[in-house]
């Protein structure tokens, strides 16, 4: 049965192919078929029949790319036994073709970006290793300096991980344009220990007056001055009038606006006027989240308020009780409201859920049943269990499975690119080298090799392109419209994607995280870049022994 | 060689020389291209298809002659080399 089959699959793979073969070569595709009953045993007849069609297949091939190519001429360089120079040269001409054709994407700004992306890990383990966190600023900080530009350097301010050079080039952007004095605001959130903060508060405050950001990052600097500092003391912060100052002051603060509408706008004029179009630095950067810190605070001057409203109503006070609760609610409405970020709308949500539930308590005891309910179903809507503001917040049209999977996709095809790069720099030496007179013999025994090597990386080389051109444009477009017409529709799915790229392939991200944070942190190339070079190693080392096995084979077996 | 004027099939030359189909016909396509070797078609019995068969032109023989001969002292001095003695 199977031996009929394989018959049937040998004659039908022979027919194919003197069907596409050219009609000069047709009849040496018949007179392969006509040997084909004779040849014995089912396997070898499959073997012979692919063999023959391998032959018409590449000579269908050459006279496509070479039309006449089978016209007397010479006896080609290398004699009547040697590999057709038409098919070289078609192999060459294909190979050449690949080449052209892949690295003619480069010219395309997607493809750019979506190679940057795509070598991202990669990037990532040697920028730690040469601790220089961010080049692209820093370059960019210097143009915008000897422009005297100050949204340039505002946009710079706003994303440096330095506190320091932070600080310096938003003084200096605020100096140049004092319309930027927002820009205060947001680096003093993310960087509220500098010594600037005290100034740059009571200038927001005077510009600004109803804003609880401002109390915010006051009562972190506080914090920070006297719980975080080298003298440790064992008092909590809450403990600290000052501390509790500032966050009664946001409590009652009308307003609420973290200015990330601002830098999403300066964004946009600064990637622009510089062509600074680095997705992870401009995209995944622009919405600069709540830190932690405001949220923690916040939480714990919440409980607070809750604990003393409840030691107001035990005492018999429930109105000044739940005032108290009020208060908590109240600022958590402002968050959620007023709040852009899904930090904000969790930290809103967490404090309103609180208050409800005290409010719950309260009314429990007096047995008013009908507010307790109101005030539990409250309390369950606003249940951050139940809410999923935290990370990323919004809606994604491809969802994160789609993300995960095209980030991958993305990755690979961007490291297949160099892989196929390097091959073909490879074999192209050794044939550069098997060419000369002088060649060794086992370079010059290695050519078939190395052109087969060339040719197949080509063909690698730009279907890794054409995979990774089309798996990134979706995000291209996405990144554009939101840089360039501030459609922030789909960004959520260009984050998606971006979280996932920095992982390398196989490493979940939220492992990835933690290993890239202790890389980052102790400055100590750790498990991932064992990992990942012991792979690559292995690959090369492989690679070697492959090649070394054959030559050294090929050598021994033309061996004197 | 021992029999020049003999017709010879594809297959059997393929087993004679241990050439796969890939290697054994570009050979031939190209030694018949260059009027070293003359095929003819040759009736089988009816239902199979007709079998090509092969043999060297008088240019063909007088190369493959010269060929060998360039071979034979080389294979004559490689030949201690191989001996245990």
């Amino acid at each position: 049965m199977l031996e009929t089959q394989l018959r049937q699959a040998a004659t039908v793979l022979l027919e194919s192919a003197i069907r596409i073969a050219p009609p000069d070569s047709r009849d040496w595709g018949r007179a392969m078929m006509g040997e084909l009953p004779y040849v014995e045993g089912s396997w070898a007849g499959t073997l012979w029949a692919l063999g023959g069609s391998s032959v018409l297949a590449k000579q269908a091939l050459a006279s496509l790319i070479i039309p006449g190519h089978r016209g007397k001429g010479i006896v080609p360089d290398g004699g009547l036994f040697a590999k057709s120079a038409t098919l070289r040269k078609a192999a060459l001409a294909i190979g050449a073709a690949c080449v052209l054709v892949a690295f003619l994407f480069f010219a395309a700004p997607p493809f750019r970006q979506a190679f940057r992306v795509a070598l991202t890990p990669w990037y990532h383990m040697f920028q730690i290793a040469s601790r220089n966190p961010e080049p692209g600023f820093k370059t960019l900080a210097g143009r915008a300096e000897q422009r005297h530009d100050p949204e340039g350097l505002a946009f710079c301010a706003v994303r440096m991980q330095d506190p320091r050079e932070s600080a310096r080039l938003a003084e200096e952007a605020v100096r140049l344009d004092p319309n930027l004095l927002w820009v205060y605001a947001v680096v003093a959130l993310r960087h509220p220990g500098l010594s600037e903060t005290g100034p740059w508060v009571e200038r927001l405050e005077r510009w600004d007056a109803q804003n609880a950001l401002f109390h915010l990052i006051t009562a972190e600097s506080i914090e920070q001055a006297h719980f975080r500092g080298p003298e440790l003391t064992a008092r909590a912060p809450e403990q600290y009038p000052a501390w509790q100052s500032a966050m009664a002051a946001a409590f009652q603060s009308p307003t609420f606006d973290d200015y990330f509408d601002r830098v999403a706008q300066l964004n946009r004029r600064v990637v622009r006027r510089y062509s600074f179009y680095d997705p992870y630095e401009v995209e995944s950067r622009e919405q600069i989240d709540l830190p932690l810190h405001a949220f923690q605070n916040s939480e714990r001057f919440a409980q607070l308020l809750l604990d003393s409203g409840a030691a107001l109503e035990a005492r018999g006070d429930r109105k000044g009780g739940r005032d108290k609760y009020w208060t908590v609610a109240r600022f958590g409405q402002l968050i959620d409201s007023q709040g852009r970020t899904g930090a904000e709308h969790g930290m809103g949500t967490t404090l309103q859920a609180m208050a409800y539930k005290q409010f719950q308590g309260s009314f429990t005891e007096e047995g008013k049943k009908a507010e307790a309910a109101l005030f539990a179903y409250l309390a369950a809507k606003f249940d951050p269990g139940k809410r999923e503001h935290f990370g990323v917040a919004g809606d994604s049209a491809f969802g994160e499975e789609t993300s995960e999977r095209n980030a991958a996709v993305v990755q690979i095809s961007g490291l297949m690119i160099l892989v196929f790069c390097g091959l073909m720099f490879i074999a192209t030496a050794i044939l550069i080298a098997g060419s000369r007179r002088r060649a060794p013999l086992a370079a010059k025994r290695a050519k078939p090799v190395a052109i087969m090597v060339v040719l197949s990386s080509a063909v690698g080389l730009l279907f890794s392109s054409i995979t990774l051109y089309l798996t990134y444009r979706p995000y291209w477009y996405i990144f554009q419209s939101a840089i360039l017409n501030g459609d922030r529709v789909e960004t959520n799915d260009f984050r998606y994607f971006l979280n996932f790229t920095p992982a390398l392939p196989g490493v979940s991200p939220r492992g990835y995280h933690v290993l890239v944070n202790a890389l980052l942190y102790s400055g100590s190339p750790s498990f991932l870049f064992y990992v990942w070079t012991g792979v690559t190693l292995l690959g090369v080392i492989g690679l070697a022994l492959i090649l070394l096995r054959r030559f050294l084979g090929r050598a021994h077996n033309h061996a004197p | 060689m021992a029999r020049p004027s003999d017709w010879r099939y594809g297959y059997e030359l393929s087993r004679e020389t241990g050439l796969k189909s890939g290697t054994l016909y570009p050979i031939l396509m190209r030694l018949e291209k260059y009027s070293m070797l003359e095929a003819c078609w040759v009736a089988t019995e009816e239902g199979v298809p007709p079998r090509h068969t092969y043999r060297l032109t008088p240019n063909g023989l007088e190369l493959a002659r010269t060929k060998l001969a360039e071979a034979r002292p080389r294979s004559m001095v490689r030949q201690p080399a191989f001996c245990n003695g």
